[in-house]
């Protein structure tokens, strides 16, 4: 790319985040280019999870006509696992069938982020793939004015730079912007997509026209380790995953693939993802040090985005693709401010803190600030607690003809023998806080 | 049970665009006997797609061609592994996702 050649802003990366920065910033007649290192924007893209549109819809009001998502998500399930049981409990309303379908699709993200680049490219946004960036370019007073893709003529110039290059975030690293992932708060997430005729899917989970499932499995779901199960159905395949902190994996001997062989075979899981043809097999890291984590986030002529500044919220909502959506449109909108000004300095940069502050994206991360932290210092959440609540629930509903005063009355004795009554109820208490 | 159970099989089902050259590297004073051993033993086994194995002579061998790009390994041993992004447009192409 020749040097005459200088966009407004470069966008490194192709997912939720940098596409909906993009969106936004060449909506408003902004030069953009967006530069994604895969074939097409979601090629390297994976989650397990719900695509949560409430500000897709602020973006496209109409995408449900031709955005490819799978399922609107009508029912979520919560389960403790034990090592050969099951604890749950959930939800299912037809309500959220309705407008504006909860805002909650199952969706697969190398066809939807591949439609959404497709939008971008429509709101007058350039989208280079094929493109990996491996630094910045600076001026002779060291002022960043582009990056470096790793191509024939790679400088690319722009007054301002937003990283949405996802969790590895190389780029934010080089400016210090963000700190090394740890291995107790980042989790690394594999996941099969399993496909089923559409009626199969629809009867084993009790679904209507194109209800879905999200069913999400806590305590023993990683045999022992930190971390959490899940399934979800598409339209004709079945989302299927496992994952839990790198830090516990280690510690635990656990290969992620060897562990998702031992959760399809859970007996809880089994009946429900058996059969089908495997289509694909996936990895990928999620940053769960939440808040604490956080990168940087402005400085002169650069933005962080998304997962690359770690907004993920790994509590019981599972958000990340609508937190990346959100901060990617606040980016924006500083970012066309600044062009208005004809100022990148951090003077303006600054603004999408301030109003990323203002935000429930934000708002949410501090609220669950302690989570990667409770999650890594209580390890009987995922070992010890399960097993004792499945002997207290299953000898609760044993029929054997005790009365259930004495049931109980026996129950709580064995509890209390086998773990000391306040920390239980610290742990709990503890639990609660980063769970709701 | 699941027809395809082994890493070979999974990485099978995936589609890839192969680059000749490595993006993983392993770092002097890792590259073979008890630290390479150690090294692929307690931690990079880890990695998703089993990238990381040991020959018989006790040298780390980097399946580069198989990786899913997913950083696991270079959170799990930023002293020994040198990981940056494969050639634009290589590698993993996920078609699901």
């Amino acid at each position: 790319m020749g040097a005459e050649e200088k966009f407004d802003v470069i966008v490194v990366g192709g997912g939720p985040a940098g596409l909906t920065a993009a969106y936004v910033m060449a909506k408003a007649g902004l030069q953009v280019v967006v530069l994604e290192r895969g074939d097409y924007c979601g090629s390297k893209n994976m989650f397990g999870g719900i695509f949560f549109t409430n500000v897709l819809r602020e973006l496209i009001p109409d995408f449900e006509k031709d955005a490819p998502l799978e399922r609107v998500v009508t029912k979520r399930r919560w389960s403790l696992l034990t090592p050969d049981g099951e604890i749950g409990g959930g939800f299912k309303f037809s309500k959220f069938a309705q407008e504006p379908h909860n805002n909650s699709y199952t969706v697969l993200r190398a066809k939807f982020d591949k439609w959404f680049s497709e939008k971008v490219e429509e709101a007058g946004a350039m989208i280079l793939t094929g493109c990996v960036v491996d630094g910045f370019l600076k001026d002779e007073k060291g002022k960043i004015n582009g990056v470096k893709a790793r191509m024939d003529d790679g400088d690319i110039y722009g007054d301002c730079i937003i990283l949405a290059d996802g969790v590895n975030s190389l780029l934010a690293k080089q400016l210090d912007m963000h700190r090394e992932l740890a291995p107790e708060s980042t989790i690394v997430g594999v996941k099969e997509v399993i496909e089923f005729p559409e009626e199969k899917i629809k009867d084993r989970f009790g679904l209507n026209d194109n209800e879905g499932v999200a069913y999400e499995y806590f305590g023993y779901a990683a045999k022992g380790a930190i971390g959490s199960g899940f399934i979800y159905t598409d339209k004709t395949s079945i989302s299927v995953g496992v994952g839990g902190t790198i830090k516990s994996l280690m510690e635990h001997k656990l290969n992620p693939n060897d562990l998702l062989e031992w959760f399809k075979n859970h007996p809880a899981i089994r009946p429900l993802v058996n059969g089908g043809e495997q289509r694909e097999y996936a990895a990928h890291l999620i940053p769960d040090g939440g808040y604490n984590r956080l990168s940087k986030l402005y400085k002169d002529n650069v933005l962080v985005v998304g997962d690359a500044a770690g907004f993920v919220n790994a509590s019981l909502f599972h958000e990340g693709t609508n937190l990346a959506m959100m901060t990617g449109k606040i980016a924006g909108e500083t970012v066309i401010k600044a062009k208005e000004a004809n100022d990148f300095s951090e003077v303006m940069t600054a603004r999408y803190e301030h109003r990323l502050r203002e935000s429930s994206a934000m708002k949410d991360m501090k609220k669950f600030r302690h989570l990667a932290h409770v999650l890594d210092t209580t390890p009987q959440l995922f070992e010890k607690y399960p097993v004792i609540m499945e002997e207290f629930v299953r000898d609760m509903f044993t029929v054997d003809g005790e009365s259930k005063n004495a049931k109980q009355m026996r129950l709580v004795m064995r509890l209390l023998r086998k773990e000391n009554p306040i920390s239980f109820a610290l742990t709990g208490l503890k639990g609660r806080r980063v769970i709701i | 049970m699941s027809k395809f159970t082994s890493m070979e099989d999974k990485l099978g089902l995936d589609k890839f665009t192969l680059f000749h050259q490595t993006h993983l590297k392993i770092k002097d004073g890792f590259k073979t006997g008890e630290a390479a051993k150690k090294l692929v033993n307690d931690k990079l086994f880890i990695c998703p797609a089993k990238v990381y194995t040991l020959n018989e002579k006790d040298e780390v061998v980097v399946s580069f061609e198989n990786c899913l790009e997913c950083g696991t390994c270079r959170v799990a041993a930023p002293e020994a592994v040198e990981w940056e992004h494969p050639q634009g447009g290589h590698g993993i192409v996920y078609r699901l996702g």
